[in-house]
């Protein structure tokens, strides 16, 4: 059954339609709250705040752009709230030059990236601005078009390639010498 | 095309995000400049790194759909218990809602 149609079932009062959704969503809507946040914990509260404020506002849904890109949108505005609440609350980044470990040189060696490379990756997302990240996050990592990534953020496509453009110069900046 | 604009084009260019005549232009801007050469191999390996992230396997924690499904069926329960003591009471049943902290 289609997206459309499991939201009409869940605004008929079918909440079994709307577990389905859910068990459909979950993963991408999860990967992307922990991408933009950097932590499990968090990623798991936005995750289930995208999902109740989904279902409150389902009716807003008016089947425009599709349903994942909704609930992304949802999912991304969650997210990045949350990381605003947390950097005036904490002090856990990393100043951007401790990121720097050692840069492998270039080659087929390459292919097989280290976990400490990742995390660093990912503590380096962190360090971007909010918009840049998630443009970023959605793009690089998610593989969402731009026509998709700027109905996310809702802004014009434009602006969403150069907020693209502004993350991955900063975390060439970050992460390479 | 100056260098300046080939250079804010690289990530573009291996994200495949650039038409075959950009890329064409790109790729002959980079053969004649060795600082153009350097940002491309400095992105090639941010793209290796991100391609490697793209592809790790994030999962969701197994309790997060029980923890959801729990907290919407709550959301159903107070909205119906919302509207069953406005329909009954009125403002009264309402504030008495809110005084239980039920809304």
């Amino acid at each position: 059954m289609s997206d459309a149609a499991l939201v009409a079932r869940t605004l008929s009062g079918d909440r079994k339609a709307f577990t389905r959704l859910l068990r459909r969503h979950e993963g991408s809507v999860y990967r992307v709250c922990y991408r933009i946040l950097g932590d499990r914990e968090d990623a798991k509260d936005a995750t289930q705040e995208a999902f109740i404020r989904a279902y409150e506002r389902l009716e807003s849904f008016e089947g425009r752009s599709a349903f994942r890109t909704w609930l992304l949108r949802v999912a991304v505005n969650v997210s990045l709230n949350m990381s605003k609440k947390n950097r005036r609350e904490s002090a856990r980044e990393l100043p951007p030059e401790r990121l720097l470990g050692a840069d492998p040189e270039p080659g087929p060696e390459q292919s097989a990236v280290s976990s400490e490379r990742l995390e660093q990756l990912h503590r380096a997302l962190y360090h971007l601005e909010d918009n840049h990240r998630a443009a970023v996050v959605l793009r690089d990592l998610e593989g969402l078009s731009y026509a998709e990534i700027s109905q996310v953020l809702d802004v014009a496509e434009g602006t969403a390639r150069v907020w693209a453009f502004r993350g991955r110069a900063k975390l060439k900046e970050i992460l390479t010498s | 095309m100056n260098e300046g604009e080939v250079h804010e084009m690289i990530p573009a260019y291996l994200a495949g995000e650039l038409s075959e005549e950009e890329a064409r232009k790109v790729e002959r801007a980079i053969e004649g400049s060795e600082r153009l050469r350097r940002e491309l191999e400095r992105y090639e390996r941010l793209f290796v790194l991100l391609s490697a992230a793209a592809s790790q396997e994030i999962d969701p924690p197994r309790d997060l759909e029980m923890r959801i499904r729990s907290q919407v069926a709550m959301r159903v329960y107070l909205k119906a218990a919302f509207e069953l003591a406005d329909g009954l009471l009125g403002t009264y049943g309402r504030a008495l809602v809110y005084y239980l902290g039920l809304s």
